[in-house]
């Protein structure tokens, strides 16, 4: 079954493929690149710490960090061989990571498309562990935890999702802990695999340089139907909408505070989360963005430097809106924030200004479809929220004040906000 | 239309080069100007490009000029400080999308040219000097630059391993220049600067993107006519290319994960044969993920989270890497350099030798896909007075064979060690 999802302004199409394996398909062939991006994606990320599917009565509990712990495991096989080793012979530079939501296994390759297609689609459908390479495993990622124990952004960041959340597991470390990892087993991984790796909750997405006979036929030959569809049911949260706590503070080996101040949204469903992130990203650029008068005011008094951002960040079942940054003074900029937010609620948006920001907006997101990994991600982040990959354009063009305005309200609520904040050591 | 690499003298030591292809649907324009890494002057140059990033004559509002780039369908202007060998890059640049993915089919190419060139030329000077408040806010941003370095300790403990590599010699020059410096940069001494910059950095502009670079061009050729020029000219770097005695450093921070750096020096390189030798050695060594010290130091021995090596083109070092635990740093060091013995030895199968081909040759070929990637490659060669594109450096590499890389690692010596680790308690 195949569909073409196409784009006049980009003069870009997609084909997508419902393939009889379960999986779907997203092949977006792009002249003149030299390289192909290939990502296998599960629906599965930090998030999902209780499931259970049509066979179980009960939820299981998993330890925080497997998700991420079985993508580690995933690239070795029973010969002992892995699949680095694999793509070595095709010469594709590969990876996977792991997010709240997402596990991914992916290469980007100039040569060798097929062979490297190959290796993909077989080491992801080939789970092997063993109680010795889950033990060593626990050492090597147990070495990555510690890093990002010492990385100042890292801990800003997750400090400020603890302090937004009370129960939603988007408030744990993706990696989780040292000592949450120490309970994973062979036999809890293989569980995880097989509930969450069933072709029909995966997608596989392809941009660049390639044929799309080619992926037919790699699909054709390596793709093991499904036994049965599986029912994943999730594990739910009682997330109040009240944040956690106001403020968060650490101290760590860095040089200028850092900090990252949260607004708690109203998260609906996935494809609203996903359509709502573009009108924020608007609205953050209104509120902060470079062309604001609040963006020259904090940097004229020296409260912020160029490393100021900000990021909205829409999953399955939750939604918040982040400005971060370095400053002498957190506190200030958070207050200056709110106060700006809050005024512009009062007075409403300006029409300039409005028009400026979704320009700004809409040249960014165009810059998008020209690369091939952002293709590749985008299409994938589409597809589970169940939203069309170029209706993104549409949303930003025709957002208008009306639409900006209510979402002002919902997603910069002062009153829903927390900050977080790493300090420099004491000096001593 | 698809252009390969083109350069040209536009006036005294100032060349504009494009490269473009209709695939990709922005348009990113860069000023580079190239000038002697010194200590004396490093840090009072490096100020420079954040000053005059923040407007120009028509326009020395900060919001305006970028309620403008707004406009400009967020057209970004950037800067910032990068060291090529012995020399400071300081570098400006534009990037906007391509007028045929605009709304209204709006020309952002040449008003984007045009704001970059008052940016670099037209600046706004009040009294004769670049604004002091612009001065004195780049400047303490400039000094937390320089102190933020602190932050990214993998990228902190590479470079102090460097600058005690390269201790007297000016590779060791840190590139956003010192604090106390720093501290006494003045309207007068940044402006002293900009004139300088002016009239005697190299000059490359470069212009990659899928739009017509003519119009660009056009615009810096005459914006440059005026200004007086006495360019300084570009030589080949060098630095030590054998190692003396061992040099080892410790530091203490409150890290939980070490990190062990060395540094080596690869011998004397006068060929491209040899260079994409030592480039091959470098990463069967521990460049890639099939590499050596992937596959032994974190693969199969377990030591360390990350373990890697890179050979620097411009210099000739090549920097070893790895996040430890303390009580793991003898144990990896031990084997970081038996794999080298291994390679000197030439322990390792042909299958190694063409799976780093690959992957060197799979990177390469990308660099066509991004416009930031052509950008630096290009620059990198315009450096080293070389003129290849990625794809025939890929070519070349089939030739490299297994004697040479064997012969290349056998000129390898270890320089420095450098090692920072957490405070007693750990």
């Amino acid at each position: 079954m195949q569909e073409v999802i196409k784009s006049q302004q980009l003069n870009q199409e997609i084909v997508k493929v419902q393939h009889p394996s379960g999986l779907t398909l997203l092949l977006c062939p792009m002249k003149g690149f030299s390289t192909a991006y290939a990502t296998f994606t599960t629906q599965y990320g930090s998030v999902d710490t209780a499931f259970k599917t049509q066979d179980d009565d009960e939820m299981l509990q998993v330890p925080q960090g497997i998700a991420h712990f079985l993508e580690h495991k995933m690239f070795e096989n029973e010969n002992g061989e892995d699949a680095f080793a694999s793509y070595a012979k095709t010469g594709a530079s590969a990876n996977a990571y792991t997010t709240f939501d997402k596990t991914a296994y992916l290469f980007s390759c100039t040569d060798n498309f097929q062979q490297s297609l190959e290796v993909l689609l077989d080491f992801v459908q080939r789970p092997y562990f063993t109680k010795e390479s889950v033990e060593k495993e626990q050492g090597i990622i147990g070495q990555e935890i510690k890093m990002y124990n010492d990385d100042g952004d890292w801990r800003v960041y997750f400090n400020l999702l603890g302090a937004l959340y009370q129960n939603h597991p988007v408030r744990i470390d993706i990696a989780g802990t040292v000592e949450s990892i120490s309970e994973i087993d062979a036999d809890l991984l293989y569980r995880c695999y097989h509930t969450f790796y069933n072709l029909n909750n995966m997608v596989l997405c392809v941009a660049g340089n390639f044929e799309i006979d080619t992926v037919l036929k790699v699909a054709d030959k390596l793709l093991k139907p499904a036994e049965k569809k599986i029912k994943i049911e999730r594990g739910t949260y009682q997330e109040p909408e009240q944040v956690n706590k106001a403020l968060v503070e650490q101290k760590l080996a860095v040089a200028t505070p850092l900090f990252q101040l949260g607004f708690k949204g109203k998260s609906k469903d996935a494809a609203s989360n996903l359509r709502n992130q573009v009108l924020d990203e608007i609205l953050a650029d209104i509120i902060a963005g470079e062309a604001s008068e609040l963006y020259s005011k904090m940097y004229d008094a020296g409260l912020i430097n160029s490393t100021f951002s900000s990021e909205i960040m829409a999953g399955r079942d939750y939604m918040c809106s982040i400005f971060s940054g370095e400053s002498r003074d957190p506190k200030k900029v958070a207050q200056m924030i709110k106060e700006e937010i809050s005024r512009l609620q009062k007075e409403g948006l300006d029409k300039e200004m409005v028009e400026l920001c979704k320009r700004a907006t809409y040249g960014r997101y165009i810059g998008m479809y020209s690369r091939v990994e952002a293709v590749a991600g985008l299409m994938a982040i589409t597809h589970f929220a169940d939203v069309n990959m170029y209706e993104f354009l549409d949303i930003v063009a025709g957002a208008s004040i009306k639409t900006l305005t209510e979402r002002l309200s919902v997603a910069f609520d002062t009153t829903k906000s927390a900050l977080s904040i790493v300090y420099p050591l004491d000096e001593n | 239309m698809n252009y390969s690499f083109q350069r040209e003298l536009l006036s005294e030591g100032v060349y504009f080069s494009s490269v473009t292809d209709d695939k990709f649907k922005h348009n990113r324009i860069t000023a580079n100007f190239i000038l002697p890494l010194n200590k004396n002057t490093v840090t009072n140059n490096a100020v420079v490009p954040f000053i005059l990033r923040k407007g120009y004559r028509e326009c020395p509002d900060f919001t305006k000029l970028n309620r403008e780039l707004n406009r400009l369908y967020g057209a970004s202007l950037s800067c910032d400080i990068s060291k090529f060998g012995a020399y400071q890059v300081l570098d400006i640049s534009i990037y906007g999308v391509d007028d045929r993915y605009t709304l209204k089919k709006e020309s952002i190419v040449q008003k984007c040219a045009q704001m970059l060139s008052k940016v670099l030329l037209d600046q706004h000077f009040e009294n004769g000097l670049l604004p002091q408040k612009d001065v004195e806010l780049e400047k303490q941003y400039l000094i937390d630059t320089i102190e933020s370095q602190i932050n990214d300790k993998r990228i902190f403990a590479l470079n102090r391993c460097k600058t005690i590599m390269c201790e007297g010699e000016s590779l060791a020059v840190e590139k956003y220049g010192y604090i106390e410096d720093a501290k006494k940069i003045t309207s007068a001494s940044a402006t002293e600067a900009y004139k300088n910059i002016l009239k005697t950095a190299q000059v490359e502009i470069m212009f990659v993107g899928c739009g017509n670079p003519d119009a660009a061009k056009q615009v810096f050729k005459q914006a440059f006519s005026s200004v007086e020029r006495f360019p300084i000219s570009i030589k080949k770097l060098t630095t030590k290319t054998k190692a003396d005695e061992i040099k080892e450093v410790t530091d203490e921070m409150d890290v939980s994960q070490s990190k062990l750096v060395m540094g080596f020096r690869c011998g004397e390189i006068n060929s491209m044969k040899e260079f994409y030798a030592v480039r091959t050695m470098a990463a069967l060594f521990g460049g890639t993920p099939n590499s050596r010290l992937f596959t032994y130091v974190r693969e199969k021995l377990s030591l360390c989270y990350y373990c890697a090596a890179r050979f620097d083109r411009m210099t000739g070092l090549m920097m070893v890497d790895s996040g430890v635990n303390k009580e793991n740093k003898q144990k990896a060091y031990d084997e970081i350099l038996n794999q080298l013995e291994v390679i000197k030895n030439g322990d390792f199968s042909d299958d190694e030798l063409i799976a780093t081909r690959l992957a060197m040759k799979n990177s390469l070929q990308g660099v066509t896909d991004s416009l930031g990637a052509i950008e630096e490659w290009y620059m990198a060669q315009i450096m080293s007075g070389t003129d290849i594109a990625p794809g025939q450096e890929a070519e070349a590499l089939d030739n490299v064979t297994k004697e040479d890389v064997i012969a290349a690692a056998k000129k390898v010596t270890l320089d420095t060690v450098y090692f920072l680790t957490g405070k007693e308690e750990q």
